[in-house]
């Protein structure tokens, strides 16, 4: 069963990292612009178990940590990431106000989306990684949120069915 | 209570691992940046086909997918003019890029820097609130680690990791570039820091100097010309901060690169002989006098009966 989902969640991460890196890369969208890996591993982190949604972070902050465009140590956003999963799994997993809920589950993702962020930032200010002025972060913090917020409802169909392949459950909205 | 307590030892597992990489990766060990660097020459062709794909105007999707129905004259024709429209944009896109490599051999002659020339191939994301581009030449073309980029009309960044068919470029604008600057001119000293926009903050070291509105900056140099060459243009002045009680005079610069339109970018691989001093500062535009003429009427007596 393990060996199952590993071998079919890991190409859907792998092509997920790929469309990040090589398609929306490509545009220096208004506003820091969208991580999709990110509003992806949310996304199956709401809808899985504490553990998996741990393990869904890491992976998923693994990748971003080999993505070129990232600026701190490497493992930084992997464990912001690995947090993040278990909290949102932890907060949402099991209140059907959330999980059968397609707003609910934009809505923590997009909320998570920001606090990571602004977990990287803070993590990063620690590690010494400079991050720019102020105005710069809260535009950058803001249009992130915004993005995120126009991307999710229009990804939440194919990220849920996805989930609902690999782990074989009943959540696709 | 028992499948909470393996979630929580999964959790500490994974947490330690983290905090292992994190370890790792600020001692320096060579096996984390393997793993950029294997995934980086991975993504490389990836990188590439994205750029090519994608670098015609996205507009033109809709008009492209009737290229292939014939059936009558009117779709024909729509179909036709949709290729046209495109072969001129591409073909605008072509003459950009040649007009940027130009303007960029032009800056690089001038200097006698050895460069070799690189399309961008991807932007960084700035989910990282770093700056950063890819270029499609790495470690193959001779470029490494530490060199100066230029763009069309100055300084573009520094090469910050070199793969061997592709390098990251740090661009001038992110917030942890810092080049020495000196006045054009008047040779004053100072350090610019990046803002993370087009704008960056000048720091004199002396504080006896100042400087004023209008001022040029060029890039001082470092020893063995990295990661700096002297005499690159970096920006001109756009405010002084003159607050009492500073140690030096702070300013705020205006780079001469446009980082949003980075199409062609040039890797400076030997710097010249001479420093080239001043020779790189930008001619200010000339204002061509508008030629007025005056015309002097005196009234005629009026006609008396």
């Amino acid at each position: 069963m393990l060996t199952r989902q590993i071998s079919i969640a890991t190409p859907i991460f792998l092509m997920i990292f790929v469309i990040q890196e090589s398609v929306i890369s490509q545009f220096r969208l208004p506003g820091g612009g969208f991580s999709i890996l990110m509003i992806f591993a949310l996304t199956w982190a709401v809808l899985s178990e504490t553990e998996v949604a741990a393990v869904i972070g890491f992976a998923a902050g693994f990748l971003m940590d080999l993505s070129q465009s990232a600026s701190g140590p490497f493992g930084q956003w992997t464990l912001i990431m690995l947090m993040a999963g278990y909290a949102i799994s932890y907060v949402g997993y099991g209140d059907d106000n959330v999980r059968a809920n397609a707003t609910g589950i934009i809505f923590f993702v997009v909320v998570a989306n920001l606090l990571v962020e602004v977990a990287y930032l803070t993590s990063g200010a620690l590690l010494g990684v400079a991050s720019g002025s102020f105005i710069q972060v809260l535009i950058t913090l803001f249009g992130m949120s915004i993005w995120a917020l126009l991307v999710s409802p229009i990804l939440l169909p194919i990220f849920t069915r996805l989930h609902a392949l690999v782990f074989d459950s009943r959540s696709a909205l | 209570m028992r499948n909470g307590g393996r979630a929580r030892l999964l959790l500490v597992i994974l947490i330690v691992t983290s905090l292992f990489l994190i370890t790792l990766d600020l001692r320096g060990v060579k096996v984390i940046d393997g793993f950029k660097q294997g995934s980086q020459t991975v993504m490389s062709p990836f990188q590439r086909a994205g750029s090519a794909a994608f670098r015609p105007v996205k507009n033109f999707i809709s008009d492209v997918t009737h290229l292939g129905r014939t059936r009558n004259q009117i779709e024909k024709l729509e179909a036709e003019n949709a290729n046209l429209k495109q072969r001129l944009i591409n073909r605008k896109n072509a003459d950009a890029q040649l007009k940027q490599l130009k303007s960029i051999l032009d800056l690089a002659g001038t200097a006698g820097y050895k460069i070799v020339n690189a399309k961008v191939i991807s932007n960084g994301s700035s989910q990282s609130f770093s700056q950063t581009i890819t270029i499609d030449s790495g470690a193959t073309a001779g470029i490494k680690k530490n060199m100066t980029v230029l763009s069309q009309s100055g300084i573009a960044g520094v090469v910050k990791d070199v793969y061997p068919t592709s390098a990251l470029i740090q661009l001038a604008s992110d917030p942890s570039f810092r080049i020495g600057a000196r006045v054009a001119g008047s040779q004053q000293i100072g350090v610019l820091t990046g803002r993370g926009t087009s704008s960056a903050s000048l720091q004199l070291l002396d504080n006896s100097s100042t400087v004023k509105v209008g001022d040029v900056l060029l890039s001082r140099g470092s020893i063995a010309n990295r990661p700096f060459v002297p005499g690159v243009p970096l920006g001109y002045v756009t405010g002084v901060d003159n607050s009492a009680g500073a140690v030096a005079q702070t300013a705020t610069v205006r780079y001469y690169t446009n980082f949003s339109t980075l199409g062609v970018v040039a890797v400076v691989v030997g710097g010249s002989e001479s420093n080239p001093g001043d020779a790189l500062v930008p001619v200010k535009p000339r204002v061509t006098p508008i030629p007025t003429v005056t015309v002097f009427v005196t009234p005629s007596p009026s006609p008396t009966k």
